[in-house]
């Protein structure tokens, strides 16, 4: 009983670093409807962010996030005026959007190779290696910190999207862009607002994850496919559903990496994300019909 | 001698909470024009849709020359000799004016240098042949019902079922219209669902009329303008009085 | 209609390639031509199902990766040729596109979900190539036991008769894509409208799955290739999303939906990375990569519909300027 519910902790607490992760896919994806492959690089360069900002200036991760946050929302308008807007609004927007950002995914990991090689950085806080005891039950500090951020991020982002105006500004462009129009709602502001803090937000995750993970230019690739299948199968437009997708994976990789190899608990949740696919695109908590 | 084309027996859809189509019963006369006629929400794009297999019926059954085609998927509909135009034209957007006609050309050709010999005629039909290196997307929203109607003829059906081709037409194209309608009558069989009341009452053989679901009346023209169950349908009770 | 110029430049290609065979060449220039001409066949391949019916995959490296392990493992563990080998891969592989195209049809999993089901696709390949370590070697890899120049071992200790292989190969799925005109017609038309497709008689889901067969099939075919002109594989590389991003890239660039895009796209791009891996890949690791990057953001921001739409861009800019100028004049007047 003991290591079942050890597994079990392990997992949501996974799965709260897995869900914040993928809280800003969720949010761009499901606002401006497109695949940004570059998510996982962005989380990259925000860890290594956090990493030189600890090292070098000697700034807590935990409140490297308030650096790392602003300066993400700038560089996410940055590129989503130069890159995204002009993509927007064609046939071919969904296959272009995929090239570029993935173009883009090339540019930030080489640019991460080139500015800081490839060996293997991990950081060492004063949380490194600590955890707590819970009932018998060790927690790691790292990652029961991650996910306490976890559920403030997203019971900051459930407050400003439910109840502020900007926020309702967004949910009305994710559910029908052209009715937003109507109603007078600068569709394109929204979309830059949204991708901006979607960047941040991933800015966040990299900043709170970078002392609990090992960190290399391509670690992006690894984090990618796990935040696709979290908001796919938590459900697109839905914010509760990037958490409650998070959490299902990451309860299903403990309990899957203990009971079998790793790769097989990669194939197992590959396999639940495609059944999901074919059986309820909208995925747990999303709404209205498929594609 | 009347042949019946196509016959619909009580048919019932329903969506969830609504029942969609009520019971429908009717029949199509071979080289008639049929007019379904009724308010908004009354079903009529519904049966469209159930007849042509994009929903299938709960119950009921259809026949088209005397085989069921209910529970067939639309293409295979489209081969047995009946196609429909939709409500709100859908192009080929990313496609010419003339491949959005070669497209619905091929399924019943042979080869496609047969499909290709016949797109031309097709857009004179429409009155689409200036117009057809344009791109689907490119065309205004009466250019766009024009290639609906010319992918639909160009799939030669026996029975042509047409979703309120009326609408945004001005009144001469709309004489123009029911010309070919009535001129296309000789070669096939066909269902027009209006709203705009000349044409209806003017190119319609008979009409049948629908009503949340429910085919409410049914017969020739002037019984239908008659009818006091049609006028309140149509205008509400109090209309009544004033018939 | 405007006549179809395609067989007419795709036979000046033909020609002008099969001349190249006989100039005296590096050995490193031949390497980048066969790679140029492996990735337009595969880009072709992939071409069918991506580019003209619209359904954007992103894990076509898992039927590289069943095309060549296939070819691999009935070479080494029973003997078996690989071109034998080679159509069972092709088959494998067709197979495993039905398992997950088939359901996805059905079920209507389209546009960004479709994506994310085929990189999940590739990535479940990947992970069970590492895990049957025992018969595939793991996540090292695998060699394919050096047997001297034989066509029928498919071995070649020269470069080219691996370019005339993958000449032949290109040749025939760009020529099977022109042949088969109506179903690029029919797939074109699902792409674009699949509710408007059926109504016109176009059975979508068959359509679908032939394109996606035959698309599985030659890039299994594709693998094949691969396995024996490197030699060896590995998961990573041959499983891996990096591969199947290069193919849709060359295939987009260039002009997807195309017959000739995929060929265009691909001798713009490798002989590019390839250049660029030489010169700058040893002075500074990633520099290469970086400037690829930023070249495919400029590339497809500048020609979104790719390399092939480039002459309508030229065309539709000349005539807006020469529209302006008319004005201006009257303008002065």
């Amino acid at each position: 009983m003991d290591i079942f519910l050890q597994i079990v902790i392990s997992g949501l607490l996974l799965g709260g670093i897995y869900a914040l992760i993928s809280i800003g896919l969720n949010i761009i994806f499901g606002v401006i409807k497109i695949v940004n492959l570059a998510h996982g690089d962005f989380l990259m360069m925000a860890m290594y962010a956090a990493f030189f900002l600890f090292t070098l200036q000697g700034v807590d991760p935990f409140v490297s996030v308030f650096i790392i946050f602003p300066a993400f929302v700038l560089f996410g308008v940055f590129i989503f005026r130069v890159m995204i807007k002009p993509l927007l609004g064609t046939a071919e927007t969904e296959v272009n959007t995929i090239i570029a950002t993935a173009g883009l995914g090339f540019v930030l990991q080489n640019l991460a190779l080139m500015l800081w090689k490839s060996d293997i950085r991990a950081m060492e806080t004063s949380m490194t290696g600590q955890s707590y005891e819970f009932f018998g039950v060790m927690l790691s500090s790292g990652r029961t910190w991650a996910f306490v951020v976890c559920l403030i991020v997203a019971l900051l982002l459930y407050y400003v999207l439910m109840y502020t105006k900007i926020g309702t500004h967004i949910r009305a462009v994710s559910q029908d862009t052209d009715a937003a129009t109507l109603m007078g709602i600068n569709v394109d502001k929204i979309y830059t607002l949204t991708f901006a803090i979607g960047i941040g937000l991933v800015g966040v995750a990299g900043a709170i994850i970078a002392p609990t993970y090992n960190m290399y230019p391509t670690i992006g690739l690894y984090f990618n496919t796990m935040a696709f299948i979290i908001v796919v199968l938590g459900g697109l437009g839905s914010f509760t559903g990037a958490l409650i997708g998070g959490l299902i994976i990451g309860l299903v990789e403990a309990f899957a990496g203990v009971l079998a190899s790793a790769e097989l608990a990669q194939v197992f949740s590959l396999l639940i994300f495609l059944i999901i696919l074919f059986i309820r695109p909208e995925g747990i908590m999303g709404k209205g019909a498929r594609v | 001698m009347t042949e019946k084309v196509l016959i619909v027996d009580n048919i019932s859809k329903r969506f969830g909470g609504l029942q969609a189509t009520n019971q429908v019963s009717f029949h199509v006369n071979k080289n008639e024009i049929l007019g379904i006629i009724g308010p908004n929400g009354a079903g009529k794009s519904t049966l469209f849709n159930l007849i042509t297999g994009f929903y299938f019926i709960d119950s009921g059954s259809i026949t088209y020359k005397g085989e069921r085609i209910d529970g067939l998927t639309p293409d295979k509909i489209c081969h047995k000799g009946i196609t429909r135009t939709f409500q709100v034209a859908r192009p080929f957007g990313g496609l010419s004016v003339a491949d959005n006609i070669l497209v619905a050309c091929l399924p019943k050709a042979k080869k496609v240098s047969e499909a290709r010999d016949r797109v031309h005629d097709v857009l004179e039909m429409v009155g689409l042949d200036k117009k057809a290196d344009s791109l689907g997307a490119d065309l205004t929203t009466l250019e766009r019902k024009r290639l609906e109607l010319g992918k639909a003829l160009a799939t030669n059906p026996e029975v042509l079922l047409l979703d309120e081709v009326m609408t945004g037409l001005k009144p001469q194209e709309m004489d123009e219209m029911m010309e070919l309608i009535k001129e296309l009558r000789k070669t096939k069989t066909i269902v027009v669902v209006e709203h705009v009341m000349r044409v209806i009452m003017n190119i319609s053989d008979r009409i049948i009329v629908l009503d949340h679901g429910q085919k409410i009346a049914e017969g020739l023209p002037q019984e239908i303008a008659e009818n006091p169950i049609v006028i309140e349908a149509y205008l509400g009770r109090g209309a009544k009085k004033d018939a | 209609m405007k006549p179809d110029k395609t067989p007419l430049i795709l036979g000046i290609l033909a020609i002008v390639l099969a001349l190249v065979y006989f100039l005296p060449l590096q050995i490193y220039v031949r390497h980048i031509l066969i790679l140029t001409l492996l990735y337009a066949f595969l880009g072709t391949g992939w071409n069918l199902m991506c580019g003209y019916a619209g359904r954007l995959s992103l894990g076509h490296s898992a039927f590289v990766a069943v095309g060549a392990y296939t070819t691999l493992l009935l070479f080494k563990d029973f003997g078996i040729t690989p071109w034998l080998g080679m159509l069972v891969g092709g088959v494998i592989a067709v197979i495993v596109m039905l398992l997950i195209a088939y359901p996805s049809f059905r079920f209507g999993v389209k546009g960004p979900y479709f994506t994310l089901g085929s990189i999940a696709l590739a990535e479940i390949v990947h992970n069970l190539l590492i895990y049957f370590r025992e018969y595939t070697g793991g996540s090292l890899g695998m060699s394919l036991p050096y047997k001297p120049t034989s066509l029928a071992l498919f071995q070649f200790d020269g470069k080219e008769p691996y370019y005339i292989v993958i000449l032949v190969f290109w040749l025939a799925a760009v020529f099977l894509t022109w042949k088969m005109e109506r179903t690029r017609y029919y797939l074109e038309a699902i792409r674009e409208d699949d509710d408007a497709a059926a109504a016109l008689g176009i059975s979508v889901n068959r359509n679908l799955i032939i394109a996606a067969c035959i698309s599985a099939f030659l890039v299994a075919i594709g693998g094949t290739f691969y396995v024996q002109y490197y030699r060896y594989i590995d998961p990573y590389s041959i499983a891996g999303f990096t591969l199947s991003l290069n193919i849709a890239l060359v295939v987009v660039i260039g002009g997807s939906g195309t017959i000739l895009g995929p060929t265009i796209g691909s001798f713009l791009i490798i002989p590019i990375t390839e250049i660029l891996r030489m010169t700058l890949g040893a002075s500074m690791p990633g520099l290469h990569l970086f400037l690829y990057g930023i070249l495919l953001i400029l590339c497809i921001i500048f020609l979104p519909k790719g390399i092939v739409s480039l002459p309508g861009v030229i065309r539709a800019r000349k005539a807006k300027k020469d529209g302006q100028l008319n004005q201006g004049a009257e303008g002065v007047l």
